[in-house]
C-alpha cells in the first residue's frame, strides 16, 4: 500500500461581511442567500472551533434556535441535520430551508431574540500542512490516530468527506487500496456515528474500533 | 523566566506542541511587532508576556513594545476605551489631539521597528494611531480589540473608527464585539498560561499561606470575585449577591484585584466597593499588588465558587482563569462568559445580583454538583482556552495574512 500521510489543519474564523439575523425570518433570509462555506462552517466546522462543546447540538443554527430564540422545537429540527448525510451543501441548504419554512408556517408570531443575542454569520479559512508523519501498516492506524491532533482528525475524517471520493473519510480511501483484506477496518470506521462526537471523543472511537479490529485478528 | 513550548507537554499533549512547530516553521524569520500600552496589570499584558517569547522560540522575530504617556493620555484612552464599550463620555477635541501627540512621540521612538516588521499587531485603541503616522511601513497592520465595541458611544466610534478602518484587518474575541469595517475581521479568543504564576499548580502549603494571610475561615465555604475595581465588573452587585446569601448561609467573600497603570478609574470604584462592605468581618476587600499573581491563584484555589458577575466584559479571562483550577463559575449573562459558562455544566450565568444569590445557594445546596462542574469546566479551558490554542490561531492568521488566496483553504 502506499504511505498514509498524516496531514494536520488549523481553522481561522473570521466575520462573513453578512448582518447579523435578530429573528427566525431573518435567519432564513441569511441561509438562503449565504456562501457554502458560511453554511459548511455553522454546519460542520464548530469541532474545531474554541467554544463550548454545546451538550444539546452539532450544529449553531439548532443552538441559536433553542437557547436565543427560545424555540424549541426548531431546535430539535435543526440539530437532527446530519450535513454529511447529504451530496452537497446545496442540499443541505435546502434540507435546512425546508425546515425553517415549515416551522414559520406553524407559528402565528414570528420568535426573535433580543439585542445583544443576534446570530452572527461566520466562515473560515483552513490552512492544512503535513504533520510529518506517514506510516503503511492498516494495523497501526488506530495507534496513529490516538496520537494525531484534532486538526488532523478533523481533516482526515470530517473535512475530506466534501473532497473527492466525495462522502468518503480519507483513512477509508486509503484502506480501500487493499479493500479485501482491510475489509474489517472499513466497517469498524464505518460503524462509528462520528457527526454527534466531539473530536476528543472521535479520536478516542476511533482508536478503540480499530484497536478491536486489530485484537480480534 | 518565561516557560518553553516543552513544558507545555504535559498539559496539551506532544501532538499540539508538534503542531505549533511545524506552522512555526513556516513563518520562520517573520519580523513581528506587538505594541500595546503597559507591560503589567490587565489581560493584554498578561498575554503578551507570554506570547511574545513563544513565538520567538517558534523562529519568529517577534517582540513587544510598550507606549508610553502621561496621566492625562491614560485618563483619555480610559475615556476611549469605556466609549468604546458604550459608556457616555466626554472627550474633547483638545483630548483627541493629546491622545494623537503622545502616539506621536512613541512613533518617533518606535518608527524603525515599526516601518520595517512584516506583521504589527496593535493592541487596543491606545496605540491605534500609530498607523496614520507610519507611511512608510512595509508590512501587514492587525488591530486587535480585547474589549466589546459592539455599541460604542457613537461621538468616540465616529473619531476612532477612521483609525481602525486604516488597518489591513482587525481581530475580536467573539462576533458580538465586532463592529462592521471594510477589512477582515478575524475572531481569535483570548486564552491563558496553564504554567504562569497564576494558573500553575500550588503546593498545599502555598496555599494555606494565603488563607491565613488574609484570615479566612478554613470550615465556611468562600466566595472569591477577582476583578479590576471596574464599574463593569459589578462588584457592588456582588457585595449585595453575598449579604443575600449570608441570611441563610455562613459564606465569606473575596473581592481581589490589581490597579493597572491605565485605569485612573479604579480608586473611585474601590472606595464605593468599600462603603457597600462597611464593617463586615467576612468580606475581604483586597487591592493587590500588579505582581500578585500567586495570591491570585491561590485565592481562586481556595474559592468554593468563582463569581465574575460583569455587566458589560470583554471575554473574561478571570472566568477562565477560574475554570482551570476546576471550579464552577457564576458569571454575568455578557460578553465572553457567555462561551464559557453553561448552566449546569460550568456554572451559571445570572442577570442581577438576586439571580446570583440563588445560584451560589443552588450551588451550596448540591456540594456534588459543585466538584462535577468544576472538572467538566477544566477539560473545556484544556481543550480551547489555552494559550496552545491561541498561538495556533495567530500562526494561522499570520499565515492567511501573508499568503493571500481566494479560496477558504490554504495548503502551505
Amino acid at each position: 500500500m502506499t504511505p498514509f500521510e498524516v496531514k494536520d489543519c488549523a481553522l481561522l474564523t473570521r466575520m462573513s461581511g453578512l448582518p447579523p439575523a435578530l429573528n427566525l425570518r431573518e435567519l432564513r433570509e441569511r441561509i438562503a442567500v449565504c456562501g457554502e462555506n458560511v453554511l459548511f462552517h455553522h454546519f460542520c466546522e464548530t469541532p474545531l472551533r474554541g467554544t463550548f462543546d454545546n451538550p444539546d447540538y452539532r450544529n449553531d443554527f439548532a443552538v441559536w434556535s433553542k437557547l436565543y430564540l427560545g424555540d424549541r422545537v426548531l431546535g430539535e429540527r435543526l440539530g437532527i441535520l446530519d450535513p454529511y448525510a447529504f451530496p452537497s451543501l446545496g442540499d443541505l441548504r435546502a434540507a435546512t430551508l425546508e425546515v425553517l419554512d415549515e416551522r414559520l408556517s406553524e407559528l402565528t408570531m414570528i420568535p426573535w431574540a433580543r439585542p445583544g443575542d443576534e446570530f452572527f454569520f461566520s466562515e473560515a479559512t483552513t490552512v492544512v500542512f503535513s504533520a510529518g508523519i506517514r506510516f503503511t501498516q492498516p494495523s497501526r492506524l488506530g495507534a496513529f490516530i490516538r496520537k494525531m491532533t484534532n486538526g488532523s482528525v478533523y481533516f482526515h475524517f470530517l473535512e475530506a468527506r466534501r473532497r473527492p471520493p466525495l462522502g468518503r473519510d480519507d483513512f477509508t480511501a486509503w484502506l480501500m487500496e487493499d479493500e479485501e483484506a482491510n475489509r474489517p477496518y472499513i466497517q469498524a470506521l464505518a460503524s462509528i456515528d462520528f457527526y454527534f462526537h466531539t473530536l476528543v471523543h472521535l479520536r478516542r472511537e476511533l482508536g478503540r474500533v480499530l484497536n478491536e479490529v486489530k485484537v480480534a485478528k | 523566566m518565561s516557560a518553553t513550548l516543552s513544558s507545555y507537554e504535559a498539559i496539551v499533549g506532544s501532538a499540539v506542541i508538534r503542531q505549533l512547530r511545524q506552522l512555526g516553521e513556516k513563518l520562520a524569520g517573520t519580523r513581528i511587532v506587538h505594541v500595546n500600552s503597559t507591560r503589567e496589570g490587565g489581560g493584554v499584558a498578561e498575554i503578551l508576556e507570554w506570547m511574545t517569547p513563544l513565538m520567538m522560540e517558534l523562529g519568529l522575530k517577534a517582540t513587544w513594545e510598550v507606549i508610553h504617556g502621561s496621566g492625562r493620555f491614560f485618563e483619555i484612552t480610559k475615556s476611549i476605551h469605556n466609549g468604546l464599550q458604550g459608556y457616555p463620555v466626554s472627550i474633547s477635541g483638545k483630548d483627541w489631539k493629546v491622545y494623537e501627540d503622545v502616539n506621536a512621540r512613541n512613533f518617533e521612538r518606535l518608527r524603525p521597528i515599526l516601518e520595517e516588521a512584516d506583521i504589527v499587531f496593535i493592541h487596543d485603541p491606545q496605540p491605534a494611531h500609530l498607523l496614520r503616522l507610519c507611511e512608510r511601513r512595509k508590512g501587514k497592520w492587525i488591530w486587535r480589540a480585547h474589549i466589546d465595541i459592539s455599541h460604542p458611544h457613537h461621538p468616540v466610534w465616529k473619531s476612532l473608527r477612521p483609525v481602525v478602518e486604516g488597518y489591513d484587518a482587525s481581530i475580536f474575541s467573539m462576533p458580538e464585539f465586532a463592529r462592521s469595517l471594510r477589512h477582515p475581521q478575524f475572531l481569535v479568543p483570548p486564552s491563558i498560561d496553564p504554567l504562569s504564576e497564576k494558573n500553575r499548580d500550588l503546593d498545599p502549603g502555598e496555599v494555606e499561606e494565603v488563607r491565613a494571610e488574609f484570615g479566612l475561615d478554613p470550615s465556611r465555604p468562600l466566595l472569591v470575585q477577582i476583578s479590576r475595581f471596574d464599574r463593569f465588573k459589578d462588584p457592588v452587585g456582588v457585595v449585595a449577591a453575598y449579604r443575600m446569601v449570608r441570611k441563610v448561609a455562613p459564606v465569606q467573600l473575596v473581592l481581589a484585584g490589581g490597579a493597572a497603570t491605565d485605569d485612573p478609574e479604579g480608586k473611585e470604584i474601590l472606595e464605593e466597593v468599600l462603603e457597600a462592605a462597611g464593617n463586615d468581618p467576612d468580606i475581604h476587600v483586597l487591592l493587590l499588588p500588579h505582581d500578585s499573581h500567586k495570591t491570585v491563584n491561590a485565592l481562586q484555589r481556595l474559592a468554593t465558587i468563582i463569581l465574575q458577575k460583569s455587566t458589560r466584559e470583554g471575554f473574561g479571562l478571570t472566568v477562565t482563569e477560574g475554570m482551570w483550577k476546576g471550579k464552577p463559575v457564576i458569571g454575568g449573562d455578557v460578553g465572553g462568559i457567555r462561551l464559557q459558562v453553561v448552566n449546569h455544566h460550568t456554572g451559571f450565568l445570572v442577570n442581577t445580583p438576586e439571580g446570583a444569590a440563588h445560584r451560589i445557594r443552588y450551588l451550596l445546596h448540591h456540594r456534588d454538583s459543585i466538584d462535577l462542574m468544576g472538572e467538566t469546566a477544566r477539560e473545556f479551558v484544556r481543550e480551547n482556552f489555552l494559550l496552545t490554542r491561541h498561538i495556533r490561531e495567530y500562526l494561522t492568521l499570520m499565515l492567511v495574512t501573508l499568503r493571500p488566496t481566494q479560496g477558504n483553504v490554504i495548503e502551505v
